[in-house]
């Protein structure tokens, strides 16, 4: 125990020395925060674009797009106060809030709306509707105004000088089934939500036309366009109001894939540091030394443990670190729809966080193992990867089907998957929010225990062989070439 | 009667079926130092894992103060392998610190010993500088105080010279002469024979993984014939003089105009007897030198000798 607990230590110690420790232990909270803010910083450092619309058919169809986009715009910013007002049960200061928004055109009157729901007035905001801007047309027809899309001239625009993202221009089309078309003339072939916007909303009004010229009145069709089915969803096993399956219920199903996830990340990338030291510390020859003070099993298992040491060190950094930006998240911004208590309480569930650990000792010692007598046999990392190949064919295939238990954690496909040992680990843990029978979580554990004892101790053997100088790279490629039918 | 401290007792051990070690019986006495000797691929370093435990016997038995190698027999042993490895990234003191934790010393004994072990390598200043900043000669010495440092009753050094400067080499045959002086037992092997004949008190040699001698270092220069340099003058011939004392080669002329023989001795004769032979009968003798053996012809005839015989 003692020399377990030494190696282990001394492990754990030279990586935490490292640079690299500190570089992944940090990586992970910056990636996060960069992923989860880049979308809102492309979005708010999108330039406001300036487009002309010409109606060339005299049938009000731009003043009607105008009115429509408006209208769009008042509903977002309406969705997004009762969004705000909901969590904070506050939907009673909403008819005053949806007051002072229709008080002012446009969203001119969103800051006085947030505020009578009695919060900050920049704490809600509609991305994406203000950065397409209306103006005059510089010109009348699609060849005069090239230059302007082209950017040989500009228009005076309250930002100064700009050139003229688009041009549509409606006009009357005989071959067109609907008698109408829209031009739309742009130099970027890559924004096209001005235009999925135009063409949504014309389309729109040239069906409630149609309606209301085959003498649709316009309250029938008022209501025809507000039909919205609200489907509730039950839980047979309960009963009355109690059966309505809140959307509580269904984080642990998120959190268990997210664990599962989590689990194979971790010891993807921790295998692979017990790899890279296993190489440097061959190339070392420290291994015969250590030997005179520890036998091969202390040796193989403390290294395990240092390692694992240093993955339960980041998991239980960015674990914190999420509960914390969860919290933070909520208590800073009280307008969060995040269900943080829930899915701290997920995240916290004996019933999943037991098997998750269970599972991953497993799972990490299983194919640490093997990666250490990888290790034990290959001079340079090069030679380490031919024989790493298949192995991590074999690793990415839980992947998929993880990804699959997340719309049918019960399919026949990951049930079967949950029983091959290798896989176990990942798959199971998704599969626990879904209450698997008893008899087949212990049998898929059972199964598994007993194939990694297995894998283990003959990952143990090949380590000896390889520490000892008896065995290496080629020896496994000379094993397998035995297997081999040599041609007549 | 001296304790046994190692005793292989009969040890075989195979690779792919091929014997790399065959019924090797080796005894270490306390206080003594024994050197083991053999050309490479002898067996040396099978048999040195074998009585650490570190490989087990196929046939025979290893045994360490008595008991077959465990945790707290091994904790009485330093051992410096053949292959030199320590950690390169690691600081020498805390190298040498952590391998006396290993053999069982508390935190602060081992920090301290480690200090004094790395002084007295001559590394004192060097203590907190990283090994893979230092030179090879230098990680060596850190090495061997890392073997040393939790103070082994018995000291197994594997190829210890090798690597290290004439004054280094110095310098680590007066550390194992002292510390066999206070003591301790020391079982090394080595292929420069000066080290073997000035330290040992007994030798042991292996070839093709057998034993081919086990004794002291002068029973084993005894196994080469004693040699005699003989240069005469004008005169009877000295040629059928010494044949009745062993085996003559007629070395010819020399430069300086004198005729040189040399005279292996046969077992029970003496070069005394050969030179009273040789004055009675009148031969003029400008030189009559008997050369003393050493143990690299000891080595060479007993290795030759083995790899005549049939495996």
């Amino acid at each position: 125990m003692r020399a377990i607990y030494l190696i282990a230590r001394r492990e754990y110690l030279s990586y935490v020395a490292t640079w690299g420790f500190w570089l992944s232990l940090l990586s992970v909270p910056l990636f996060m925060l960069v992923g989860g803010g880049l979308p809102a910083l492309i979005e708010g450092s999108q330039p406001t674009r300036h487009y002309a619309m010409i109606d060339e058919t005299g049938d009000g169809y731009a003043e009607a797009l105008r009115d429509a986009f408006a209208q769009r715009s008042r509903d977002e910013a309406l969705e997004a106060l009762r969004a705000a007002a909901e969590p904070l049960g506050r939907e009673d200061q909403l008819p005053a809030a949806e007051a002072a928004l229709n008080a002012e055109p446009g969203l001119e009157g969103l800051p006085e709306a947030v505020e009578a729901l009695g919060l900050p007035a920049s704490s809600v905001s509609i991305d994406g509707s203000s950065r397409f801007i209306e103006v005059d047309p510089p010109a009348r027809d699609a060849e005069a105004l090239r230059p302007y899309l082209l950017g040989e001239q500009t228009i005076m625009t309250e930002e100064g000088e700009q050139p003229l993202f688009a041009a549509i221009i409606i006009r009357n089309d005989a071959d067109s089934p609907v008698g109408v078309t829209v031009d739309y003339w742009s130099a970027s072939l890559t924004d096209t939500a001005l235009r999925n916007r135009v063409q949504d909303r014309l389309s729109d009004i040239l069906r409630e036309r149609r309606l209301a010229d085959a003498g649709v009145p316009r309250d029938l069709l008022n209501e025809i366009n507000a039909i919205d089915v609200d489907a509730r969803e039950l839980n047979p096993e309960r009963t009355g109001e109690a059966a309505a399956v809140s959307t509580a219920e269904r984080i642990p199903f998120v959190v268990g894939v997210a664990m599962a996830f989590i689990l194979w990340t971790i010891i993807f990338s921790v295998v692979n540091m017990l790899l890279t030291a296993m190489i440097e510390e061959r190339g070392n020859k420290v291994l015969e030394v250590l030997l005179a003070s520890a036998r091969f099993h202390e040796i193989l298992i403390g290294k395990l443990m240092g390692v694992a040491a240093v993955s339960a060190t980041l998991l239980i950094f960015w674990g914190g670190l999420g509960m914390l930006g969860l919290v933070g998240v909520q208590t800073l911004l009280e307008v969060s729809e995040l269900p943080v208590a829930d899915i701290i309480g997920a995240v916290l569930d004996p019933g999943l966080l037991l098997p998750a650990f269970g599972y991953f000792i497993i799972g990490y010692l299983m194919y640490g193992a093997v990666f250490l007598a990888i290790g034990s046999l290959c001079d340079t990392l090069q030679e380490a990867q031919t024989l790493m190949s298949p192995i991590m064919l074999v690793m990415f295939i839980p992947l998929f089907v993880v990804m699959a238990a997340i719309e049918s954690p019960d399919s026949a496909v990951v049930q079967i998957v949950s029983w091959i040992p290798i896989w176990t680990p990942f798959v199971m843990i998704a599969r626990i929010p879904s209450d698997p029978p008893m008899w087949e979580m212990l049998a898929t554990t059972g199964l598994m225990v007993g194939f990694a004892i297995v894998v283990i101790a003959l990952a143990g053997a090949v380590f000896r062989q390889g520490a000892l100088g008896r065995a290496n790279a080629d020896s496994v490629r000379k094993l397998l070439k035995l297997g081999k039918k040599k041609p007549a | 009667m001296a304790e046994t401290i190692l005793a292989l007792e009969g040890a075989t051990k195979r690779f792919g079926g091929v014997p790399a070690v065959r019924a090797m019986d080796l005894t270490v006495e306390r206080g003594t130092i024994t050197g083991f000797l053999g050309p490479n691929g002898a067996g040396k370093t099978t048999s040195l894992r074998m009585a650490l435990g570190i490989i087990t016997p196929d046939e025979g038995r290893a045994r360490l103060f008595g008991k077959a190698p465990n945790a707290r027999t091994l904790d009485r042993v330093g051992f410096l392998p053949e292959e030199r490895g320590i950690y390169k990234k690691m600081v020498a003191e805390d190298a040498v610190t952590f391998f006396g934790r290993l053999k069982g010393m508390s935190a602060g004994k081992a920090r301290q010993r480690a200090g004094e072990m790395l002084e007295r390598v001559g590394l004192g200043d060097a203590r907190k500088k990283k090994i893979k900043e230092m030179s090879k000669g230098m990680a060596q010495k850190v090495q061997i105080a890392a073997a040393l440092v939790h103070d082994p009753e018995f000291i197994i050094l594997d190829e210890p010279f090798s690597g290290l400067d004439p004054v280094n080499q110095k310098v680590l045959e007066r550390m194992i002469r002292a510390e066999n002086e206070a003591g301790k037992t020391i079982l090394f092997s080595t292929h420069v024979m000066e080290h073997a004949e000035r330290l040992c008190d007994r030798i042991v040699l292996i070839a093709k993984g057998r034993k081919v001698f086990d004794g002291t270092v002068n029973e084993a220069l005894g196994t080469v014939p004693r040699r005699v340099l003989i240069e005469t003058g004008e005169g009877p011939g000295a040629g059928p003089v010494l044949a009745a004392h062993g085996a003559v080669t007629d070395d010819g002329m020399t430069g300086e105009g004198t005729h040189r023989y040399t005279l292996d001795l046969a077992p029970g004769s003496d070069a005394q007897d050969a030179l009273k032979a040789l004055v009675d009968a009148g031969v003029r003798l400008a030189r009559f030198e008997p050369v003393r053996a050493h143990l690299h012809e000891a080595f060479v005839h007993l290795v030759e000798s083995a790899e005549r015989e049939p495996a």
